[in-house]
């Protein structure tokens, strides 16, 4: 019965197909917000479904190039680690499905194990703008995957606990960490933002530059895939910052509102920045948003040792 | 660059006999309808029509409601838009960028050069004729340059023969593709020493 059950947890709900279509429509309220801020009426509700129905029943081309396994491979294993990292956090106000001590870092190496899949996957691409992308994603992932690792840990630290949901309980008994750790909620954010490649860190997969950047040879199935994947990360990444710092688990309503609002400010962020260039990024992230969540860790240690 | 096709499971006519197929069909097409992303190819045009092309992306006219975005790489395209006479130098970078969209794939021509070559016909470094002598076009908009309400209504056309099941690679397929050292030969014959 509980082997019935897991099955149903990983395939239907919450995470699998249930978990695809919310973050569907994620993506949709996403573009929607941008057109609006650009003062055009955007795509219509179904759109996202409509473009992933549509690139998975289109052809899939393997370039004579590549290594054929890893480039049919590669999308499976990102769209695996995202959902796999889904498993572990509390959304749509319930506790997560598994829980243990120390799945705070499964989850955050799931997330990143997509972005270097990504990666893997333009250089395996051989294309010159594929290779120029996975060069882009990688050096991005390095510049934003430490400030933003210490911002999600520095909630653990207060709550005395490597666990997601102890974390979530944790903050749902206590003022909101946006309040008491605002510096840590800034960082985690803005990484969010770096992990996903929206503007103004987009610079991997800039279109006026390098087509497309680490996708620029995969079309159909593994677009999709990947299209997939980075859907379902927007909504694990925006459901952890509001488990963290935006008072815990809650209940669907308030995880809805939550949510949306958290993702209102990323486009908002999105639409009124420009993109930064690497060097800029790796700059910003290594010089102001790592001494910052250094220094918010410094605050947390003093004050427990005082 | 040479590419092997796999998983063209766009080439099995499915829908022989099983409603269940059919219906499968039935949201596939409906897919295709309602997200038709597009690249620009600018084949030897005067530019007017890019630009008018353009607009329909911006605040004004924003075909993104129609589900319309412009993709940046042939892998991600459905529909190819050329604009302007296909020139001798450009020819053989049009084929290519239709052979590396995947299937199935639309072509729509943009403007009275890709049409009939405008008034670059018989100039001596375009072809002869419009954008349909070299790749099979579906959908032609004339005007020079179009409005951007003609582009909007030629894709709308678009969407109407994507909807009326000419969704088969087979007839999308270009009669006769020469490879490119047949077409130089062709067009510049070899000098004889």
């Amino acid at each position: 019965m509980t082997a019935i059950l897991s099955v149903l947890q990983l395939l239907i709900f919450p995470a699998g197909i249930f978990l695809i279509l919310i973050s569907c429509i994620y993506e949709w309220l996403d573009r929607r917000l941008v057109a609006q801020f650009q003062n055009r009426v955007g795509p219509r509700w179904f759109q996202p479904l409509a473009d992933i129905l549509k690139l998975l029943s289109k052809e899939e081309i393997v370039p004579i190039s590549v290594n054929r396994t890893l480039f049919i491979l590669l999308p499976i294993f990102a769209f695996a680690c995202v959902m796999t990292a889904a498993l572990y956090v509390p959304m749509f106000g319930m506790e997560s499905v598994i829980g243990y001590p120390g799945d705070l870092i499964i989850t955050m190496y799931l997330l990143s194990a997509m972005t270097v899949s990504l990666g893997m996957a333009g250089a395996n691409s051989m294309n010159r703008f594929a290779v120029v992308g996975a060069t882009r994603t990688l050096t991005q992932l390095f510049a934003y995957e430490g400030p933003f690792m210490l911002a999600l840990l520095i909630p653990a630290l207060v709550a005395h606990s490597w666990e997601i949901d102890d974390v979530a309980i944790y903050a749902s008994n206590h003022t909101w960490m946006i309040l008491t750790y605002p510096i840590g909620f800034a960082i985690a954010l803005i990484g969010l933002i770096g992990k996903l490649e929206l503007s103004p860190f987009d610079a991997p997969e800039a279109e006026s530059e390098i087509v497309s950047g680490v996708l620029s040879e995969y079309s159909g199935r593994g677009l999709a895939l990947f299209h997939i994947a980075k859907n379902v990360e927007l909504v694990v990444g925006l459901a952890l910052i509001s488990a963290f710092y935006l008072g815990g688990i809650g209940n669907l309503l308030f995880f809805t509102i939550k949510t949306l609002a958290l993702l209102m400010l990323i486009s908002l962020l999105q639409s009124t920045l420009t993109r930064l260039r690497i060097d800029q990024t790796v700059g910003l992230w290594w010089q102001i948003g790592a001494l910052l969540s250094l220094g918010q860790l410094l605050i947390i240690i003093l004050a427990r040792i005082l | 660059m040479t590419e092997k096709n796999t998983f063209d499971l766009s080439n099995i006519d499915l829908s022989k006999g099983n409603p269940r197929n059919a219906l499968v069909d039935r949201i596939r097409s409906w897919a295709r309808i309602n997200s038709p992303w597009a690249i620009h190819y600018n084949s030897g045009s005067c530019n007017g029509c890019d630009i008018e092309l353009l607009t329909i992306i911006t605040p004004r006219y924003d075909v993104e409601r129609l589900g319309v975005k412009m993709a940046g790489t042939p892998r991600h395209a459905d529909v190819l838009v050329v604009t302007g006479s296909v020139t001798l130098q450009s020819r053989d970078r049009l084929l290519r960028i239709y052979n590396q969209i995947p299937d199935p794939k639309f072509v729509l021509a943009l403007g009275s050069c890709a049409l009939s070559g405008g008034v670059f016909h018989d100039c001596y470094c375009c072809i002869q004729g419009g954008v349909d002598k070299v790749i099979p076009v579906d959908v032609y908009v004339p005007g020079c340059p179009p409005r951007p309400e003609a582009v909007i209504y030629g894709l709308v056309k678009l969407l109407d023969v994507i909807k009326n099941g000419k969704t088969n690679p087979t007839e999308n397929k270009p009669t006769l593709i020469p490879s490119e050292s047949e077409l130089i030969d062709l067009e510049r014959p070899a000098e004889s020493a």
